[in-house]
């Protein structure tokens, strides 16, 4: 439901009433975007990447549940962006990449013969560690970009961007400025911003590349409460350096060491009774 | 080369150190309280009470250091099951103390010249031994992170756990002297003390194993099938 | 390890120190007004012998005469002239030069072909424009193709060609510009690359290469040297571009010699216009690149 757009200047004080339903307005709304559906996992299996000649992942095997949150951590240059890349295959975009292996999104080989890149990323979306709206675009455009850059024929196209807007529970804050540019929000805002624009075109998965280390801590919260809600729809991948986000919004972490799995396990167990050593030293931050 | 997060380290070692202090500290409230007990002086009895204090400050410093570390360093794994053990042998400790008080405070309340029981003396010289080995092996085992040494705590618990029944059976059997019984009740107000402080040690040794295995096992329930297998 | 009491004090700058500053700066001024004099000089020269011109009675409005006697005429054959002229070229050479860009940038990156034709577009832009007019000249020109000799489109090849690089290389630099973060985003959204070039990259990079191509067209507007060659000079006003037509350049070029002295006042009004013309033309790509930056 699309409330009516105010256009007349609000006086100062609020009613009880209009206090409440701004302060829905400002919480991730996800039943927004329909009723639920079921959710899909993502199988990694046997994955190798290169950039040219350096064997940058090593053979990783990992399972993603579906409607989960799964945090990857490892030292920089461990191959952890690299891995994910490889799944929605924005890796080999690089000149000079490559990769080898299996990514199945429930039944569907990403890596199969004949598969159209396009259609894949539709199915995978991704959220980067800078936030990247269009400049040139305004906040509903930068919504709806997604759709109409994938051709997508919408004749519902407003609502769909109204209710990715709510999705992220950005509406409260944009909605008498939809067409104010993208790049006028703050960092953290921008950064929602950029992940409605992912929402809106409906993905199984969302991989996210260590989505709020550019942001200060307030917005950072509110990006990790929103995976907490976008969990319930989507299966969600992060990439995160900073452990103690991977402790809070997972509930499986993936250690990665030169380009090998180390260790998966439940956050909890990871942090409080990891199995392998090298795990240990990571997390106590015994090496440096 | 300097190793990362140097001090933390450092605080981390301190903390330990205390605890491990602390631990001496009761060893020390032991031996005196056990010695009163002996001899009947009611002034080494009113010098363990006062010294209780120490075991009190020992406590606030090491929960104060703790809520320190966990506020400024986050610690995971290894490190955040060593803080979580130093609390709860640190509250340990502050409970041994409160028995060694008890039993100091019992001193003068049983009596200069009351008559004695030799087997129950025995008994309770017997137990005291017993206590203050366990807690001073319970400070190696957490000192030396010994799993073995911890687990074989709950061999001497047993024992004291024993004493305090057969203790309790004099108490009953003693006679018909009234200042003996009444001697011997209070008798039975030692032993209980020092079975708790045999008690609070085996937590400590569980707290060992939980730091080195990452497991939590109740010890006493492997003490009491150990103690049935015994007995039958 | 510190001294206790009082840092040592912040030293002067010594007296050697400052006259060498002063030397520095007095001969860094005195360079640029050495550059700067024959600049002013030029402007004033121009202004001070062309508005003159610019005053008499249909400067703007009637076209050269070419008689030898008489009234000379205006200029306004000229200005059409150079205004149709450059706009082929234009149309031409931007959308030919924006699409190479793209191709550099999108598609070729770092490839051999694509390091081959900048080498190509480099080398392009050294080539002295006489060259172009020569090159259309003989194989264009002289085998009259397309009906005449001379003709006013051949005069736009010429010019693209010489307009080409430049749009190629200012566009290049334009479109790299666009953050590499904007395509990833379109390519992670499953954008088709087409799209994204569409959509996306043409947009962000619009104001630069808007500008860019202005000031190719500034460029291509003052050239002599291809037209002398591929167009000729004829004094009518014309809208025939497969003829010969007049165009400012080569107005200035033939009336400069004249011996009469207000033909001669003509070439100065004429080359004030091209300067203005071409004035206009940056000021406008300045004002557009200033109101779109790309922050």
């Amino acid at each position: 439901m699309i409330p009516p757009e105010t256009t007349s200047k609000e006086p100062k004080e609020m009613s009880a009433a209009e206090e409440q339903s701004q302060e829905r307005e400002a919480a991730p709304d996800l039943s927004a975007m329909g009723e639920r559906r079921q959710g899909h996992g993502v199988k990694v299996r046997g994955l190798h990447a290169y950039y040219g000649s350096v064997h940058a992942v090593k053979g990783v095997d990992i399972d993603f549940p579906a409607n989960e949150v799964t945090a990857i951590i490892g030292p920089s240059g461990c191959g952890k962006s690299t891995m994910v890349r490889c799944i929605n295959r924005m890796h080999e975009e690089i000149p000079g990449a490559r990769s080898e292996g299996h990514v199945t999104l429930d039944e569907l080989d990403v890596y199969g013969a004949g598969v159209d890149v396009t259609a894949v990323r539709r199915m995978i979306g991704m959220v980067f560690q800078k936030p990247n709206p269009f400049p040139t675009m305004s906040i509903f455009d930068n919504v709806a970009a997604g759709l109409r850059l994938t051709g997508t024929k919408s004749d519902n196209l407003r609502e769909r961007v109204h209710r990715a807007l709510r999705a992220v529970g950005l509406w409260g804050e944009v909605k008498n400025r939809l067409n104010s540019p993208g790049i006028g929000l703050s960092g953290g805002q921008q950064q929602r911003l950029c992940i409605a624009r992912a929402v809106a075109v409906e993905p199984e998965v969302i991989l996210m590349d260590e989505p709020a280390s550019a942001l200060d801590p307030i917005a950072t919260l509110k990006v990790e409460e929103l995976i907490d809600e976008l969990k319930n729809r989507y299966t969600i991948v992060i990439v995160t350096h900073n452990m103690q986000q991977a402790a809070r919004v997972a509930k499986s972490t993936v250690f990665m060491l030169d380009g090998e799995l180390v260790e998966h396990a439940e956050t909890t167990k990871l942090f409080t009774n990891p199995s392998d050593e090298r795990t240990e030293r990571y997390v106590t931050g015994k090496f440096g | 080369m300097q190793e990362t997060r140097h001090q933390f380290r450092e605080d981390l070692k301190e903390l330990e150190n205390q605890v491990l202090g602390g631990l001496d500290l009761v060893i020390g409230q032991l031996d005196r309280a056990l010695e009163s007990v002996s001899y009947q002086d009611v002034e080494l009895a009113a010098m363990v009470v006062a010294d209780d204090d120490r075991i009190d400050g020992r406590y606030l410093e090491v929960h104060q250091g703790i809520l320190s570390l966990l506020a400024r360093q986050s610690p995971v794994a290894t490190d955040l099951r060593i803080v979580a053990a130093l609390l709860h042998c640190i509250r340990c400790i502050e409970r041994m103390g409160d028995q060694c008080v008890n039993i100091a405070k019992l001193v003068p309340l049983s009596g200069h010249d009351a008559p004695k029981d030799k087997d129950t003396l025995d008994a309770i010289e017997r137990m005291g031994q017993l206590a203050r080995s366990e807690v001073s092996q319970a400070k190696d085992a957490l000192r030396t992170r010994n799993v073995d040494l911890a687990q074989d705590l709950v061999r001497q618990d047993a024992e004291i756990n024993r004493l305090n029944r057969a203790i309790f059976k004099r108490a009953v059997e003693i006679g018909d002297d009234l200042e003996l019984r009444e001697w011997g009740m209070f008798m039975i107000l030692v032993a209980r003390c020092l079975e708790r402080v045999g008690d609070n040690a085996v937590e400590i040794a569980e707290q060992v194993v939980f730091v080195v295995t990452g497991l939590f096992r109740e010890m006493a329930d492997i003490g009491t099938s150990a103690e049935a297998a015994q007995s039958s | 390890m510190s001294t206790v009491s009082g840092a040592t004090p912040l030293t002067q700058i010594s007296p050697g120190r400052k006259r060498k500053d002063r030397i520095m700066r007095g001969s860094l001024m005195a360079g640029t007004g050495i550059a700067l004099v024959p600049l002013i000089l030029v402007i004033y020269y121009l202004i001070y012998k062309g508005v003159s011109s610019w005053s008499a009675s249909g400067f703007f409005t009637t076209d050269p005469t070419g008689s030898f006697f008489g009234n000379p005429g205006g200029i306004r054959s000229a200005i059409f002239g150079t205004l149709e002229i450059v706009a082929l070229a234009s149309l031409i050479s931007i959308p030919i030069g924006i699409a190479v860009a793209l191709y550099l940038t999108e598609y070729g990156k770092d490839g051999r072909f694509a390091n081959l034709v900048r080498y190509f577009v480099d080398v392009m832009t050294g080539v002295p424009s006489v060259v172009f007019g020569l090159f259309i000249y003989i194989t264009l020109v002289i085998s009259h193709a397309g009906g005449a000799g001379f003709a006013g489109w051949k005069g736009s090849l010429a010019l693209s060609l010489l307009m080409l690089p430049i749009v190629i290389r200012s566009a290049e630099v334009v479109l790299l510009l666009v953050p590499s973060s904007l395509r990833e985003a379109a390519l992670a959204l499953g954008a088709p690359r087409w799209r994204i070039v569409w959509r996306v990259v043409l947009p962000t990079a619009r104001s630069g290469l808007v500008t860019g191509s202005l000031l190719a067209v500034a460029r291509g507007m003052g050239e002599t040297a291809p037209l002398l060659f591929t167009v000729s000079l004829a004094t009518a006003f014309t809208g025939n571009i497969n003829g010969l037509m007049n165009s400012l350049p080569l107005q200035i070029y033939t009336d400069i010699t004249n011996p009469r002295d207000v033909i001669v006042a003509r070439a100065w009004g004429a080359a004030l216009t091209l300067v203005a013309l071409v004035l206009i033309l940056n000021v406008t790509a300045r004002l557009i690149s200033r109101r779109s930056s790309m922050t």
